[in-house]
């Protein structure tokens, strides 16, 4: 059996030769779903040193997104043992970068890191309207909206998508996080969110407290 | 004398000063409203003025005669109409029509050595196909798509250029032109147009040899791009910076910085100073951006304006720092009493432009009666 820190570890350290080769071997030992959820909550773990670092500032967006790629390859290579019931969600979440802006790159980083800690994620893709936020939470119901955007001009446009959930009824059932670069707290609050984050470290932590 | 025309002895005079790190007659201020806004402030709609650029002398002169400002305040960077004859990928329409840059991969990753071998090469065979959809057919449809998109480039920047000359003169703006010339941080180029954000992050970890080798390769590119025909110190380089503030120290040391220095280092040398817009947070770096050539022109987004002053405000003409957030979710009082705070850090020793943090890029980005307010109250208030 693998050494679960030791695993942790490198995946905290974005060692990838060695979390891929931790994994390989892993898998060559046939281990059963139980051992696999295992693996996949002690790669989790990984993310979350990965997220502290962010935040100590020791790590920086471009490690983020190589974070998601590693972790990308780490469940690749565990599918084939994974059984059918271990990968228990936490949480729903529809995500997009909002109408008019076609950034996605931070989007895809709390995706990810969303991802591994546990929510199953919506992603609308880019240049989202206000109608595409509503029809998605009307058919899987979440419990969060994340809306992301680069351009100053994002923020009417979440401004415009949180008015729709109204509107539309939906918009007391969900919590409501909005990221990137132009967001405030006076933006939030003008835009009429829950939180908002320039971190998407802290974006997950703050959907995790949501959950809970 | 026409009052235009002294007003641009005045205007020119303070920035002679501040590029000579003399202390001019008052704080200089520019402010730089692109296109887009302007087309919404002049009210008329965003399709049809980008591509009826006959539109833009009166758009222009709109917002020139509503913001105050020392070097013409109005600017068209790009327009859809050629990047829609090549088919672009790297610039693109949003729905609500704005351009933008989304995250294209110019070059696989497994033609890295192509690249490296011989760039300009791999630009023509590879990558101009992969970014520009009419540019993968036949030569002889490429030839007549080159044809025309380089016609429609030069007739659009031919005329925004006869705009600016005329709005310069109308209202007695400095000549100066900080962007007089355009490329890229060797480094920022393999990222944005190469490889993409997501590409070379994962590069710089598993292939670093290659990205490295990869900068270095673009780096003659990017001075031939850099350097005018005729040199002038009222004049600059734009050098938008990308991604060193997402790349830990020792990424950027190696692999974004040594090529950026030289290549920044050439154009000086060429006699042309570059105007460097450091987005997000370069304050980690700024030991570096110390070691320019003097007088570099930066513009800051983010940051503790105190530490960059300090660090390098004896040496390199700073501005910047102004937060658009606030000048949509302030008051005016607010607003001025930011500007104040910042003019306070900053202009003591010259060698100080004000300048908003980026450029609104739409009108609703801020609220337009903070704006003219802050440009008034520095222009008239902000005397040495």
């Amino acid at each position: 059996m693998l050494d679960m820190q030791e695993l942790t570890k490198a995946v905290g350290d974005l060692d990838e030769k060695k979390v891929l080769g931790l994994l390989n071997e892993f898998v060559a030992s046939n281990p059963s779903p139980q051992d696999t959820a295992m693996v996949v909550s002690a790669c989790q773990q990984g993310m979350a040193i990965v997220g502290d670092l962010f935040d100590a500032k020791e790590y920086f967006v471009g490690d983020l997104i190589f974070a998601g790629e590693l972790l990308t390859s780490a469940i690749d290579i565990l599918k084939p043992v994974m059984g059918g019931e271990n990968t228990a969600k936490i949480g729903k979440m529809v995500l997009a970068t909002v109408q008019g802006d076609l950034h996605d790159i931070g989007k895809n980083i709390f995706k990810s890191m969303s991802e591994a800690a546990g929510f199953e994620v919506y992603d609308l893709g880019i240049d989202a309207p206000a109608s595409a936020f509503v029809e998605k939470v009307k058919e899987v119901n979440p419990e969060i909206v994340g809306m992301s955007g680069v351009l100053t001009l994002a923020l009417d446009s979440m401004k415009n998508t949180v008015e729709a959930l109204k509107e539309a009824g939906l918009r007391d059932g969900v919590k409501l996080i909005i990221g990137g670069n132009p967001v405030t707290e006076e933006a939030c609050n003008m835009i009429g969110a829950d939180a908002f984050t320039t971190n998407a470290a802290e974006g997950v932590k703050i959907c995790q407290g949501w959950v809970k | 004398m026409s009052d235009a025309m002294a007003l641009a002895q005045e205007r020119n005079q303070i920035f002679d000063d501040l590029f000579a790190g003399r202390i001019p007659k008052r704080v200089p201020v520019s402010v730089n409203l692109p296109i887009e806004f302007c087309i919404q402030y002049a009210g008329q709609d965003l399709a049809d003025a980008q591509w009826n650029t006959e539109m833009l002398e009166e758009i222009f002169d709109k917002a020139c005669q509503d913001f105050a400002s020392d070097m013409l305040p109005v600017l068209a960077f790009r327009f859809p109409s050629f990047y829609k004859l090549l088919g672009a990928k790297n610039f693109v329409m949003s729905s609500s029509g704005f351009l933008q840059h989304p995250e294209v991969e110019g070059l696989a990753r497994e033609d890295y050595d192509a690249f490296i071998a011989s760039p300009f090469n791999c630009i023509m065979e590879k990558i101009l196909p992969k970014l520009y959809t009419e540019l993968d057919k036949d030569p002889v449809t490429k030839a007549m798509t080159l044809a025309k998109a380089f016609k429609a480039f030069h007739d659009e920047m031919g005329h925004a250029g006869m705009v600016y000359g005329k709005l310069i003169q109308k209202y007695g703006y400095t000549d100066v032109n900080l962007f007089a010339g355009f490329c890229e941080a060797p480094f920022d180029f393999v990222a944005d147009q190469l490889r993409g954000f997501k590409g070379i992050s994962i590069d710089v970890r598993r292939m670093p040899d290659k990205v490295e080798a990869a900068a270095e390769a673009a780096t003659p590119l990017m001075i031939k791009m850099g350097v005018p025909p005729v040199p002038s110190k009222h004049a600059s380089t734009f050098i938008p910076l990308h991604m060193a503030p997402y790349l830990r120290e020792k990424d950027f040391a190696k692999l974004y910085w040594p090529t950026f220095k030289r290549l920044v280092e050439a154009l000086a040398e060429a006699g042309y100073p570059s105007f460097l817009f450091a987005e997000q947070d370069w304050m980690r770096y700024l030991d570096y951006l110390e070691e320019l050539p003097e007088n570099t022109r930066i513009m800051f987004e983010y940051g503790d304006p105190k530490l960059a002053k300090e660090k390098i405000g004896k040496k390199h003409i700073i501005s910047g720092f102004y937060p658009v957030s606030l000048l949509k979710t302030g008051t005016k009082q607010q607003c001025i009493d930011k500007a104040k705070e910042l003019i306070d850090i900053l202009a003591p020793g010259g060698k100080y432009l004000f300048n908003l943090d980026k450029s609104p890029v739409t009108l609703d980005s801020v609220n337009v009666e903070n704006l003219q307010a802050v440009l008034e109250y520095v222009s008239t208030n902000a005397n040495y």
